[in-house]
């Protein structure tokens, strides 16, 4: 059984993959952003909000954690970057915002910093270099 | 995305309507695991989105009936009779049930196979669910 996905038995060629966890309340850009994750060969976990993405992250361990800033709910996505630093230190989180200051983030412990409105080749990137960070 | 680029017809897509991650997540794999395009809403405003986007293609909702929002899945489903009768809505009480229900959507899927027992998809739920207090 793979422990960084929600899924019995792996993806379907029983190859690893790497696993992102998506956390937006908006609902049509988590679902593109999940999507276009999965097109570029990724396993997705989707969350609505910061209380969610605490459940998946108590159950499974992801490789890297997407998440916007704000959100519905008593967790923003700075109380999720907090939780992580302290409990699963090495995991890399990108911040996703459209009003933080980049230096915010990175103070705050995030690996990369993505403004929005962003291009999807600039979400990929971050991916890429939170990973390789990450190895 | 449910469209698809190639000449091949797209992939029948499922909504699923969840307010547990773990078991909406894990239906959700398991339902792409036998070809279908997945669309996770947590709570049935989000549902109500997915619906009314245009870009976005629909065949079968899959609701499971503790969903949180303005509306439930009765209240949900209510309005796709009245508005889109050409889907299928299929309510599902608990995990079982729902993994139960996705075993049976994979029977006529597009793979025409289950990627493996709806029986593993409850217990890695339920492993999920206990490994939670970290």
């Amino acid at each position: 059984m793979n422990s960084n996905t929600m899924s019995p038995e792996g993806s379907p060629s029983g190859r690893l993959r790497q696993s992102i966890l998506v956390v937006e309340d908006e609902f049509l850009i988590r679902w593109m952003l999940s999507e276009e994750l999965r097109s570029a060969g990724y396993h997705v976990i989707e969350a609505c909000d910061a209380s969610e993405a605490l459940s998946a992250m108590k159950a499974v361990r992801p490789d890297l954690v997407i998440s916007d800033v704000r959100m519905p709910g008593p967790l923003d996505g700075l109380d999720l970057l907090a939780w992580v630093k302290e409990n699963l230190g090495a995991l890399p989180m990108i911040i996703i915002s459209d009003h933080l200051h980049p230096e915010q983030a990175l103070v705050d412990g995030a690996v990369q910093f993505v403004a929005k409105p962003y291009r999807f080749d600039t979400v990929l990137e971050a991916v890429a270099n939170g990973l390789a960070g990450k190895l | 995305m449910t469209s698809n680029q190639s000449d091949e017809p797209p992939s029948p897509a499922v909504l699923i309507v969840d307010g547990d991650i773990v078991s909406r997540h894990v239906i959700a794999d398991y339902l792409r695991h036998c070809g279908y395009a997945v669309v996770e809403a947590a709570s049935s405003a989000e549902a109500m989105i997915a619906l009314r986007e245009p870009t976005l293609s629909i065949d079968v909702i899959l609701c499971e009936v503790t969903v949180v929002g303005t509306q439930g899945c009765f209240e949900l489903a209510s309005w796709v009779r009245a508005n889109r009768p050409e889907l299928e809505v299929k309510l599902a009480g608990g995990v079982e049930m729902a993994a139960q229900t996705a075993a049976e959507l994979c029977e006529s899927g597009p793979h025409l196979k289950r990627p493996y027992e709806p029986s593993a998809v409850i217990d890695y739920v339920k492993q999920l669910r206990a490994s939670r207090p970290l």
